[in-house]
């Protein structure tokens, strides 16, 4: 598959992990926002984890992508070449270490942030912190040794070694990234973590300003993922371990995002997040206040309204759960609440519509719990599917996420006048009961459970599904909720002020 | 009966003092000693006769309300008999009601345990920790880490209570751990339901069926469905030990798990049989006892759950049931 390349672009989109390569809630706003703006000529750089991991795009590139590359952090991680002895450049590893120094608990972030700018660009190509250096040099050796003893209250060293290593290589792979990136006038992040590094060292170099919209909080994200991570070792023994303290090496994991995310927010000009409790997490996290701003997702109208006139007269006896198969949707919870449903409902099915090979594993086992469930007759594993397809079909649709920011597929569900049952996450309550007074007059546009609670999921969803006229006034407050307050145009708008904001402060404009 | 010869008596000597000096149309010192003897007798039987017409609360401390009735009616001639009869009849016949109280209702005060300085969360103190959501966040991330090596079964109703939390973190931690457990344990019951699928001798077919049930029972044991899943959960437990108790039918541990499975089912008789067959074909008494216990004391018969338990401490039993064979056993 052939790309299109350039010499220079309007924006270059940071993604991380995202479109065009996975379906899902971002890549859809992503490929919304490239669309709404024709006018601007756009750059995306992708990058992921190892290219094995993703098959072929899954959305085709819009007409106005101008530039696209994709990179993979942990491919070719090994040197083909033979390495070779170094001393290390000891002026180099001062400065990590006065960093390193920095970031202790006690002393000031804006001091440590400033240290961390000075060390990441010495990262840059033609920097005197290289990656051969970081990788086999005598002065990196004795520096992770130093911080093993001084630090480190897991007892295997070798752990240690390769933690320190795994974790850090990518960064000059994006050093270097940056380095070779086309000439951009505004850069626009959908994420922290490593893309917002990318992000955050471009705008040091090339001095280009950087938007940041965070849809999810990347860094409480890979925090969770890292509670729950099985890889992640811990080798201290019955004595050593003190229980309520975390294994070292997920500390360690937790910190370099903190500090990604840190770097990132110190760069970016706005900070975007969905909604409120975002915008104050982000705040909580780092963002300078005065940058932050919120702007909801809205959806086109168009697209769905004329569903509503395929609806049947009742609602079909159908709960439908449109998203990928990966934990963070908790499909097994609906899953689970399917069993009651079907107790209660025998002619109930339950649908999943997303695709299944992004967590292999996780779908394997979804499909083993409608098994040991008894549930083969009643949910069916659809894959990807196109929602318009889907909308007259069903009678609700079902979040089951255990982590969400503003999701798309509520929106749409109510432009095809389809209500919901959600898990009470993100900005969804606001979504289905109504955010200020106005939104709540409207009336509730479906149900909010708890996560993880697949008996009140269930008593939600018969509850709308067996009293139709429950079921259409829910239909009508979704219909006149998204009308009035979630629609692209509103989106777009922000954004283009957001935009032309951005290229007011590039350097071409000043 | 007694009481009305009192009341009567004091009448007639009341008469009878009042009728010396009418009688003898006298002033002589006798008449008065007769008047003044026969009224004092008179307001002692009255008092008597009042003080037993009146609920007891009234008249403690006894012997100081005799005196004070008998005065009463002895210094104030006629007019003091007659108001004891009239006071003692009203208190009898009107009861007053309580005075509303005057005092405020008010709220225990909060104890919050995080303040307090202490080293270890036990049991209780990491569930109080858990569930305030005032407690510092790494303090009750520290709480959420230390779960990992609680035992499943207390673990998970702890995990489920913070699921509601309003802090993303723990409630998201709260929930992966949960998942990790669950999962565990679905992963195994599918292995083995492809297992029990492809048997090809009766054998494996009924090792696979004996898995599955203890598989679903974890489930259960382990308090990790709940509701309508754990319903399946037991079901479908009952009907793979069914299974093997077809082929093997002395088999104590699955008649045990028989039991345990209908005691869940709140089907007590059944499972006491289980249970009493299952002691009957050589379980200890100290696996048995206890849940036999525990039919009888879900069923109100308390006296048959402290006999149990009694026979239960004449045996070596867990340490851990100690306190409960110590409470129940106590004269």
């Amino acid at each position: 598959m052939t790309f299109p390349t350039a010499d220079r672009a309007d924006i270059a989109l940071l993604l991380e992990g995202t479109f065009p390569y996975v379906s899902g809630g971002v890549s859809s706003w992503v490929n919304q926002i490239i669309r709404a703006f024709p006018e601007y000529r756009f750059a995306i750089v992708f990058l992921g984890s190892r290219r094995e991991d993703y098959g072929d795009p899954k959305y085709p590139l819009p007409d106005n992508v101008v530039h696209f590359e994709a990179h993979y952090l942990y491919d070719d991680l090994v040197s083909r070449a033979e390495p070779a002895s170094r001393p290390g450049n000891g002026e180099a590893y001062a400065l990590i270490e006065q960093m390193h120094e920095h970031f202790a608990p006690d002393q000031p972030v804006a001091s440590a942030l400033q240290e961390f700018r000075s060390v990441a660009r010495q990262m840059l190509p033609g920097g005197r912190l290289t990656a051969d250096d970081f990788l086999y040099s005598e002065a990196s050796w004795e520096m992770i040794c130093d911080h093993y003893r001084r630090f480190c209250t897991d007892p295997s060293f070798v752990d240690y070694f390769w933690t320190v290593r795994i974790m850090h290589t990518p960064l000059w792979k994006l050093a270097r990234v940056a380095k070779d990136l086309l000439p951009v006038r505004v850069l626009h992040s959908v994420s922290t973590g490593y893309a917002g590094f990318l992000g955050a060292l471009l705008h040091q170099t090339r001095d280009v300003p950087l938007v940041l919209s965070e849809h999810g909080i990347y860094t409480k994200e890979r925090k969770i993922d890292l509670f729950k991570s099985e890889w992640i070792r811990d080798n201290r023994n019955v004595f050593q371990r003190d229980p309520t303290e975390l294994s070292y090496f997920r500390q360690m994991w937790i910190g370099f995002f903190e500090w990604l995310g840190r770097f990132c927010y110190d760069a970016a000009d706005p900070i975007v997040a969905l909604y409120e409790a975002n915008r104050l997490r982000q705040v909580a996290d780092g963002a300078p206040d005065g940058r932050t701003q919120n702007i909801p997702n809205g959806i086109a109208l168009a697209r769905f309204a004329p569903l509503r006139a395929l609806r049947p007269a009742e609602p079909p006896p159908v709960l439908c759960l449109i998203g990928r198969v990966v934990p963070i949707k908790d499909v097994k919870t609906f899953i689970r609440a399917m069993r009651r449903v079907v107790n209660r409902m025998p002619a109930a099915e339950g649908w999943i519509a997303g695709p299944e090979d992004e967590d292999k594993a996780y779908a394997a086992e979804c499909h083993a719990l409608v098994r040991s469930l008894g549930l083969e007759n009643h949910v069916r594993f659809l894959g990807f599917q196109k929602v318009e397809d889907l909308m007259p079909k069903i009678g609700l649709t079902i979040l089951s996420s255990i982590s969400e920011a503003l999701p798309l597929v509520i929106l749409e569900g109510y432009a095809a006048g389809v209500p919901t049952v959600s898990t009470d996450v993100g900005s969804c309550r606001q979504l289905v009961e109504g955010l200020d007074d106005a939104d709540r007059a409207i009336g509730p546009s479906g149900a909010i459970v708890n996560i993880a609670d697949p008996q009140a999921l269930a008593d939600a969803a018969v509850a709308l599904l067996a009293d139709g006229e429950a079921w259409q006034a829910a239909s009508r407050a979704g219909i006149a909720r998204v009308e009035r307050y979630y629609t692209d145009r509103m989106m777009f708008d922000r954004y283009r002020q957001v935009y032309d904001g951005a290229f007011a402060r590039c350097p071409e404009a000043r | 009966m007694l009481n009305a010869k009192l009341g009567l008596s004091a009448a007639l000597l009341e008469i009878n003092a009042w009728s010396g000096p009418l009688l003898f149309e006298s002033n002589s010192d006798l008449v008065l000693l007769w008047y003044l003897g026969g009224h004092a007798l008179a307001s002692l039987l009255l008092a008597a006769f009042v003080q037993a017409l009146l609920p007891p609360t009234r008249t403690r401390p006894r012997w100081a309300t005799l005196l004070l009735l008998a005065g009463f009616s002895y210094a104030v001639p006629i007019a003091g008999f007659v108001c004891v009869l009239a006071g003692s009849l009203l208190l009898r016949f009107y009861k007053l009601t309580p005075a509303a109280g005057s005092f405020e209702s008010l709220q225990l005060p909060d104890f919050d345990p995080h303040l307090r300085s202490q080293g270890v969360f036990r049991q209780a103190g990491l569930r109080s920790i858990l569930n305030n959501s005032q407690v510092p966040m790494h303090t009750r991330l520290g709480a959420m880490v230390a779960l990992q090596y609680v035992p499943g079964r207390v673990a998970s109703p702890l995990l489920r209570d913070v699921l509601s939390d309003p802090a993303e973190d723990i409630r998201l931690l709260a929930y992966g751990m949960l998942d990790n457990q669950e999962k565990r344990i679905n992963r195994a019951i599918d292995d083995e339901l492809q297992q029990f699928g492809q048997a090809t001798t009766d054998a494996a077919r009924l090792a696979a069926a004996q898995r599955l049930s203890d598989l679903y029972w974890e489930l259960v044991y382990q308090r990790l469905a709940l509701g309508d899943l754990r319903q399946y959960a037991i079901d479908e437990s009952l009907r793979y030990c069914e299974q093997v108790l077809a082929e093997h039918p002395a088999s104590a541990a699955m008649i045990l798990r028989r039991g345990r499975l209908r005691h869940e089912q709140g089907d007590y008789a059944a499972a006491e049989a289980d249970y009493r067959q299952a002691q009957a074909l050589g379980l200890p008494a100290t696996r048995v006892l206890p849940y036999l216990a525990e039919a009888r004391f879900e069923q109100r018969d308390f006296a048959g759950a402290s006999r149990l338990v009694q026979e239960l401490s004449a045996w070596n039993s867990l340490p851990r049931l100690r306190p409960i064979v110590d409470y129940w056993t106590r004269a």
